[in-house]
């Protein structure tokens, strides 16, 4: 089989296949893009196992991967910000930029965006894809095509710390040591968060957290989440500021609300079951702030900048690599729970 | 088109064909940007209005792909298009065609003319947004045109406390006063600013929250720095000399914000909901009216300054 724009395909529930497809040209305001990095989030394994998230559901073959850079291969008509050759990194959502979300510079929220690897929408875990060139960032020769990838779930961060109000100064609890709840860790800390605290069940998870940065970690064993608030309160010192919920899970949940400073804030980032039991009398009577984080919006200039100083080094989320013709076995490695990030390399 | 509002910026091409250097005519241009009217046709993909709606329109165009329209500022667009702003044609006439996502659909209840005067209600409620105005502030307003008197129905919207304006003309505070201002204060040559400041501060009680200044006046900008209560916000929307000299000191010691307001952003549907609703009753500002034939009557009118907004119709017949 040719192989010039190999592409990873979801047929349907657990069934991806490798498959040669046309190579896509540009439309106005588009540019086509060589396709270097993709990395694999728990999104893309959700809709492989499952078939669906909430109402997305997998009708028909749908492309993966969204957390991806490339290299411009050909400018639709119109395209002044970018040039052949140019390593971009590529922020995968693309709204209708005519409705009130988004005209109101809230585009994440837009009830048309076009999301790569949403269904219906196809990703670009290929060799060549074509994107809205006002969403593809352009890479200083000092970052890397891994880190243009690594933009995507480190964008997750910047909008999780943002909603949240984390600061210069803050006392930050991240719930979850998994890849998002790490890039919220380093985005707390590259903004001035003088104390993270990281929990999570798993102690390899708590380690590479730690390495990370974590200035402490508490390793979840009880299933009373007021036992809990009240181990990371002891590991901090104090209450946190702000609590970053990334792991969905709902005694995490009830831990975070618990154990949050009064007045503070607590962001919703992880997705569990879309019913939770909350002790939403605890936050209302403190002014525990709740808010949803849902993607992110504005924030690829952010995280890029924040990679290009130095501020942030995400090279150590990438833990397993493999090329586009070994997709699957990258998926099966990740649905493993092996690692943090696992990063394919779709370049022929 | 139905109703077509003439505003200063439009006078002001007319009589001197520039605004500044950025802006000038070179070629022939339609003036008018404050307007309302039927849709007539739809275009491709337009999905939320019908033939026969009845509209007001919002002046923008924009990129929709640059920083500015993605952090919803689209008013800060670098290739922003605004009608009657060279070389951006107005609307100013029978037909026009426009963004369909800045047409915005009037209730029955909301005249033709109000949805042309929503333009200028827009920069007021802008200029209130911009400076986090809300209930219980004391207001400080300088300038009683239609902008000043646009910004005081505003902040009166918004649930302040009370409303000072000022200006030089007493006629025009006299309007703004049956309009609603709840106190004016008319500057009389020779008074500095600051004896300006101290009276404003006695007749609201309390030197002001917030002031929104949109007389283009340099007088203007200084009283704003010396009356604003230590901790106020001062909001900057009328256009005078670019280099004005003022007293920084005062504001750096009270910690006064001085925030620039342009045009909008995402007024429209607000506007038509608090006129809609009664809260904002922006009516009694047309003074003049004339038809579109009489363009140039309504204009020498507008330029003359007798009046408070004059309102051309675009109909035929």
């Amino acid at each position: 089989m040719s192989d010039t724009n190999l592409t990873a395909i979801l047929h349907k529930k657990g069934d991806i296949r490798l498959e040669d497809c046309p190579i896509p040209e540009p439309g106005p305001g588009q540019v086509q893009l060589c396709m270097q990095h993709v990395g694999i989030c728990g999104s893309d394994v959700h809709y492989w196992q499952h078939g669906y998230i909430g109402d997305f559901v997998v009708r028909a073959p749908m492309v993966l991967g969204h957390e991806a850079s490339g290299i411009v291969s050909k400018l639709g008509e119109g395209v002044t910000n970018l040039n052949i050759g140019d390593r971009v990194a590529i922020e995968p959502g693309v709204p209708c930029r005519r409705c009130m979300d988004c005209k109101k510079g809230r585009y994440n929220l837009c009830a048309d965006m076009k999301f790569c690897a949403t269904p219906p929408y196809d990703g670009n875990l290929a060799r060549y894809y074509v994107h809205d060139a006002d969403f593809c960032y352009k890479l200083p020769d000092h970052v890397s095509t891994e880190e243009g990838a690594l933009l995507e779930p480190l964008s997750v961060g910047v909008h999780a710390c943002r909603r949240a109000g984390v600061t210069l100064g803050s006392k930050v609890l991240v719930c979850g040591a998994g890849p998002i709840g790490l890039v919220n860790l380093l985005v707390a800390k590259a903004t001035g968060a003088s104390q993270v605290c990281v929990t999570d069940i798993d102690e390899k998870r708590l380690v590479m957290a730690k390495e990370m940065g974590a200035d402490c970690v508490v390793k979840v064993t009880s299933k009373d989440p007021k036992e809990v608030a009240a181990q990371v309160i002891e590991a901090l010192g104090e209450k946190p500021d702000f609590t970053i919920e990334c792991s969905g899970a709902p005694p995490s949940t009830r831990t975070a609300i618990f154990a949050t400073k009064s007045g503070g804030c607590v962001v919703l980032v992880g997705m569990g079951p879309p019913s939770v039991e909350l002790p939403i009398i605890d936050a209302a009577v403190r002014e525990v702030d709740i808010r949803g984080v849902f993607r992110y919006v504005n924030c690829y200039p952010t995280a890029l900048n924040m990679v290009a100083s130095g501020a942030v080094n995400v090279k150590p989320l990438i833990t397993h690599r493999f090329k586009l013709e070994d997709s699957i076995q990258a998926f099966e490695t990740t649905l493993r729970g092996e690692g943090i990030k696992v990063m394919i390399e779709c370049k022929k | 088109m139905q109703k077509v509002g003439i505003c200063g910026s439009d006078v002001h091409y007319w009589h001197e064909g520039r605004i500044g250097d950025r802006f000038v005519v070179t070629a022939p241009m339609l003036l008018g940007h404050e307007c309302s009217g039927v849709v007539s046709k739809l275009g491709e993909g337009v999905t939320h209005l019908k033939v026969g709606d009845r509209v007001a329109i919002e002046p923008h165009g924009v990129c929709r792909t640059c920083d500015a329209c993605k952090i919803g500022r689209y008013n800060l667009c670098p290739n922003v298009f605004f009608l009657a702003t060279p070389p951006d044609s107005g609307a100013l006439a029978r037909y026009h065609v426009h963004g369909a996502d800045f047409v915005f659909k009037l209730p029955d209840n909301v005249s033709f003319e109000e949805g042309a005067l929503i333009e200028p209600l827009s920069v007021g409620l802008h200029a209130c947004r911009r400076g986090r105005l809300s209930m219980g502030h004391r207001v400080l307003v300088c300038g009683a045109g239609p902008i000043g008197l646009c910004a005081m129905l505003s902040a009166k919207a918004f649930g302040v406390a009370a409303v000072c304006v000022t200006d030089i003309d007493a006629s025009r505070l006299q309007f703004a006063r049956e309009v609603g201002a709840t106190h004016t204060l008319q500057i009389r040559p020779g008074q500095t600013e600051q004896e300006v400041a101290e009276e404003v501060t006695k007749l609201l009680g309390g030197a002001p929250d917030r002031t929104i200044e949109c007389s283009g006046a340099q007088f203007a900008v200084n009283l704003g720095v010396l009356a604003t209560t230590p901790g106020g916000i001062f909001v900057i929307v009328g256009h005078g000399p670019n280099k004005v000299e003022f007293p920084v000191v005062s504001l750096v010691a009270k910690e006064i914000e001085i925030l620039g307001s342009f045009r909008y952003i995402n007024t429209w549907q607000t506007a038509i909901d608090m006129i809609a609703c009664g809260k904002i009753n922006v009516a009694p500002l047309v003074t003049h009216r004339f038809r579109l034939e009489e363009t140039l009557d309504a204009f020498r009118c507008a330029k003359s300054g007798v009046g408070v907004k004059v309102m051309i119709d675009c109909a035929q017949g």
